[in-house]
């Protein structure tokens, strides 16, 4: 026998402490870093390959809205919260590739067709949350500017501390994204993104920028606080 | 020829392959459920999960962080789907679907192979290519799979495919399964690499080179777990009549 009982041991089990805790306890080598960027885009493709503006999201009639359990968080170091001046200067824009750019008070906004919608948060961390958000369809909105139908992406900009995050114009335009203004029958506290948020059930939580300001259609994408991090980019759900 | 080994060189690659990818998946996505390890949404309860918001120990996780691990889970999956594919489409050209799907008899022969672990009875039941409960673990390990990627699936694009996620009882639930079946692999797993090294370490050669040795065999050492591992010694044949007479010698 060429390959006795000890050889055989040891290297088998050479082989199989190196196959299973090779690379534990450590994110990995860094030779995996392309492979993984690489996945990310193929994932990418098929999520978008995927994703219809018919498959909506519904809540099981059963779990209740989470209320004030509905996790809160911001980038800055305080709430960001607007004053009385804040609110009364505060702008929602439009713009980018539009033709017709938009300069929203929050009456503007409120005097707009609004739609209310019992939906999930889907959190990156695996958690969900229900709420039922009441405000205006971002496929409304761009009508009402005529964004260029060439523009594949839109920029969500915040200010709570330069926070953003740029979509696909498909997942953008889903008929459950919207631009939110109330929250359980209410106006957003500062905790949940006053005076606007962008709230939408086909993206991960991240991707759904508070304390909104400006929405920019742009040709290309241009990341996201936590795309930027690392996270998905497209981050879809 | 190679014709004769084992396992065929494409279960063999397929199964190591799949050892790592499957250890990594693991890893990952207890990373992830890490970053929130409770089931109920936020404001409800979950009925069926007594360890609510306790997390899994850190050195059985990978990935880093919560960001990297999801990386690795989402590039894994696609490792470990084509590689079940593979192996299944051989298993099924190449005929070895034959010794692992449950005839009857197996529950007998299963029962068999309990009495005689447990000592009740004293010889190794007919081994085969694989004894009853290795048939049994082969077996139930894919569908376990599939309901890894249904359930995967579900939590992955609880939009995309609401009527999945909706089947499987709703986005916390379809999350529940999916740890449960993970877990059930693990179990699967546990088990099997126990018995590798308890009963039947030969075993590690023919899925590495493919080779074995009917010498070997548990059956043929009359292995339980820990005891004969060691192949009987060969008896020195009784000596035979005198060779006969070389005609060139003389």
């Amino acid at each position: 026998m060429s390959f006795d009982r000890r050889d055989f041991i040891r290297y088998g089990g050479v082989t199989l402490s190196a196959a299973l805790f090779g690379a534990c306890d450590s994110s990995g080598p860094d030779s995996a870093e392309k492979l993984l960027k690489y996945a990310e885009k193929k994932n990418e493709g098929v999520e978008r390959l995927i994703f219809r503006h018919t498959s909506m999201d519904h809540t099981k009639s059963n779990v209740r809205a989470a209320g004030d359990q509905f996790p809160s968080y911001f980038v800055s170091d305080v709430v960001p919260t607007l004053d009385a001046a804040g609110m009364a200067a505060w702008r929602l824009e439009v713009g980018g590739m539009v033709q017709k750019p938009l300069s929203l008070t929050l009456d503007d906004l409120m005097k707009l067709d609004r739609q209310t919608q019992r939906v999930n948060h889907y959190c990156v961390e695996g958690w969900t949350a229900v709420a039922e958000f009441t405000g205006v369809p971002l496929s409304a909105l761009a009508k009402l500017a005529q964004a260029d139908p060439k523009a594949g992406f839109v920029d969500f900009q915040s200010f709570d501390n330069g926070y953003h995050e740029s979509w696909d114009v498909e997942s953008a335009m889903h008929p459950q994204t919207m631009i939110v203004f109330a929250k359980d029958g209410a106006l957003l506290p500062p905790a949940y993104g006053a005076p606007a948020r962008v709230h939408s059930p086909v993206k991960l939580g991240y991707k759904n920028t508070k304390y909104l300001t400006k929405i920019v259609f742009m040709p290309r994408q241009n990341g996201g606080y936590w795309s930027d991090e690392g996270y998905e980019w497209y981050g879809g759900v | 020829m190679r014709t004769e080994d084992r396992h065929h060189w494409i279960v063999r690659v397929t199964h190591w392959v799949n050892a790592v990818a499957l250890t990594l998946m693991i890893g990952s996505g207890l990373r992830i459920f890490n970053a929130s390890p409770a089931f109920a949404p936020k404001g409800g309860t979950f009925c069926c999960w007594p360890y609510e918001g306790r997390p899994v120990p850190a050195w059985l996780t990978f990935g880093g962080w919560l960001g990297g691990a999801r990386h690795w889970h989402f590039a894994m999956m696609w490792v470990l789907v084509v590689n079940g594919l593979v192996y299944f489409a051989f298993v099924y050209l190449h005929g070895e679907w034959r010794d692992l799907v449950p005839r009857r008899g197996d529950l007998r022969d299963t029962w068999a192979m309990i009495k005689f672990y447990t000592f009740v009875t004293k010889d190794h039941p007919r081994q085969g290519k694989h004894n009853a409960l290795q048939k049994g673990a082969y077996f139930v390990m894919p569908w376990i799979a599939a309901l890894c990627v249904t359930t995967g699936i579900a939590i992955w694009k609880p939009v995309q495919f609401a009527p999945l996620t909706n089947l499987l009882g709703g986005y916390a639930w379809a999350r529940y399964w999916h740890f449960l079946a993970m877990a059930a692999i693990v179990v699967l797993a546990a088990g099997h690499v126990f018995m590798v090294f308890a009963v039947d370490p030969w075993s590690l050669r023919g899925m590495i080179t493919g080779g074995e040795n009917a010498r070997f065999s548990p059956e043929a050492r009359n292995a339980r777990p820990f005891i004969n591992l060691l192949p009987k010694p060969v008896v020195a044949p009784a000596p035979a009549a005198p060779p006969a007479q070389d005609p060139q010698a003389t």
